[in-house]
């Protein structure tokens, strides 16, 4: 019996007439999945329909088995870290955390105990008696993740987690993140800071115009994009020899010296070949190669060639 | 992940009791509470100021301040301070969170929609009884307050507290009829004071409304339990008053159903704070 997933299956919305998310079908496995598209393209939709704040239009979604029709049981699966940078006035974090607790069914010493673990784990202790009200907008991020993690949910969606956060917030957050997904949870994180997403994710979800454009492991995603020749790099000790020789193979189109001389950024329109002859050409020529690495295989440069202007890496 | 100690009905009661607690901690002395405060401050401030300036033959006749302040209760007390301190403590329920962007956070819970309704709804009406309850017992205590000695007799007898009790009990059942229905208007309008304005108009009219449609008003049934009658005016069409235990019923039956008609409407709510 295979392992209970995230299935969205046909999801549209529409707000009147206009376009939220349009014919949806992913599946989404445990572990740190991107969700990624410029602003406006359906991530937070299709994150508030995963949560039931919004009702679909058509198509349907299973959240670990549960729709999202019933909160009684779906948020005792998954925390939802919102966009939204606004609290309930006067709220202190712990009193937020302790409410949030006790509507989960903790009784009012074990909230307040669990509500301090999770303010010393997002790293707000020292503020948590303080109105929320003051907060820094790092320090409001930190708590509403803190309000979407305090019940251990095995599903976490977390939009633009990281807006707000300095880089060391950024840092730390994002080890809590991989943290939470090597435990075997689903972590949805919507974010702009693409470089950011690449280093944490196992996966992405491309939308774009509430349409998924791609979904997958970037390695994955990348090689289903025939149309943009694979780039990569070789870091070595004499780049000119190998771009001479290189030169000479029909399927590499571009190759450049690039980082000032130390590396040779090659482009290829057939990635099964290349690799062979590459091989072959460091040995024929004996050169000291230190590194090859694909260049776009990245959130980034896979987010350009579909919805971006297709730069990849320049 | 951890078990919550409770499930069914035991977690749902545990769950209204925390949603009420929360909406009467933060309504009961918070800025959101001035204007109702300020509301019935409003008789408070009318019978003292007519405590403080009556005449010495009015001082003597406390059956006159009896009917004086059935008046004011009726016309006053009930058909405006009730029905306003009641709109602008209910439509905040819903409507004033959802302005203020923070009403998503009761839907990330493993709450039923149906028992967010009913602990809101019943957090506002402790709000909504707690201070206009205050309002009315002070505003009975001062109207006696220039009888002196015989004001207090009355006031300590069993009709004086029969007569208080009735003030506070149908104070209590406007909260819960009005209270149901502007619970219900903060979901379906974004500016509820439209509707309620509108049905206002409609509980004025009441006394001049042929016998059946008297039956779909709030304060035909709220008329028929306050202690001392009080004439309507030479227009009014008179009707057989309701009986006092079926106008409790009744209204209590207006506002199960309209709680229930929320709850279901909560059921359905969207958050897009972007088109409020």
């Amino acid at each position: 019996m295979s392992a209970p997933t995230i299935s969205v299956v046909d999801l549209s919305k529409f707000y009147g007439e206009v376009l939220g998310v349009n014919r949806v079908t992913v599946e989404i496995p445990p572990g740190l999945t991107g969700l990624v598209g410029p602003n406006g393209s359906g991530k937070s939709t299709l994150m508030h329909l995963l949560c039931g704040l919004l009702r679909p239009s058509r198509g349907s979604i299973s959240v670990l088995g549960v729709p999202p029709d019933r909160p009684e049981e779906l948020f005792r699966l998954l925390g939802y870290c919102t966009q939204y940078d606004s609290f309930p006035a006067g709220a202190t974090a712990i009193g937020f955390l302790v409410h949030t607790l006790t509507l989960h069914g903790f009784d009012r010493a074990a909230a307040e105990r669990r509500a301090h673990e999770v303010v010393e784990r997002v790293g707000l202790a020292d503020a948590a008696r303080r109105r929320i009200a003051g907060y820094s907008k790092g320090m409001r991020q930190r708590i509403k993740l803190a309000q979407a993690i305090c019940h251990e949910p095995r599903v976490l969606v977390l939009d633009e987690p990281l807006n707000g956060l300095d880089p060391m917030g950024r840092a730390e957050m994002i080890d809590l993140f991989k943290g939470l997904a090597r435990e075997g949870r689903h972590v949805i994180v919507s974010s702009h800071i693409l470089n950011e997403l690449d280093l944490i994710s196992d996966g992405v979800i491309m939308i774009h115009g509430g349409s998924v454009v791609a979904e997958g492991s970037i390695r994955a995603v990348r090689g289903e994009i025939t149309t943009q020749p694979l780039q990569v790099l070789v870091r070595c000790d004499r780049p000119q020899t190998v771009a001479a020789h290189a030169f000479s193979l029909d399927h590499v189109v571009e190759a450049r010296i690039v980082d000032g001389g130390a590396g040779l950024l090659l482009r290829t329109t057939d990635a099964s070949r290349f690799f062979p002859d590459l091989g072959r050409i460091i040995l024929s020529t004996g050169v000291e190669v230190e590194t090859v690495t694909p260049a776009d295989e990245n959130v980034h440069a896979v987010y350009d060639y579909l919805i971006g202007d297709g730069g990849g890496v320049r | 992940m951890s078990a919550a100690p409770d499930r069914g009905w035991p977690l749902w009661r545990r769950q209204v009791a925390v949603l009420a607690r929360q909406e009467v901690g933060r309504s009961l002395i918070s800025r959101r509470s001035l204007a109702p405060y300020l509301l019935i401050a409003m008789p408070v401030g009318i019978a003292l100021i007519r405590a403080l300036f009556m005449s010495e033959s009015q001082r003597a006749s406390v059956g006159h301040t009896t009917t004086e302040l059935a008046q004011i209760f009726h016309f006053f007390i009930l058909r405006f301070i009730v029905f306003f301190a009641v709109a602008q403590v209910f439509v905040r329920l819903v409507r004033g969170e959802i302005l203020e962007r923070s009403f998503h956070y009761h839907l990330l819970v493993p709450v039923r929609r149906e028992v967010l309704a009913v602990g809101k709804y019943l957090g506002g009406l402790a709000t909504a009884a707690a201070i206009l309850g205050i309002g009315v017992t002070a505003t009975v205590l001062l109207a006696y307050s220039p009888h002196g000695a015989a004001g207090l007799d009355h006031l300590l007898s069993r009709r004086g507290l029969t007569e208080l009790g009735a003030y506070l009990a149908v104070t209590v059942l406007a909260s819960a009829a009005y209270g149901a229905l502007f619970l219900l208007a903060g979901l379906f309008f974004r500016n509820p004071m439209v509707p309620a304005v509108l049905f206002l108009g409609w509980e004025i009219a009441t006394p001049f409304l042929p016998g059946l449609l008297k039956l779909l008003s709030v304060v035909h049934y709220l008329g028929s339990l306050e202690p001392v009658p009080v004439s309507q005016g030479p227009f009014a069409l008179i009707a057989q008053p309701v009986p006092p235990l079926i106008a409790v019923l009744a209204l209590l039956a207006i506002a199960a159903a309209l709680v229930a008609v929320a709850a279901r409407a909560m059921r359905r709510l969207e958050i897009t704070y972007s088109t409020e």
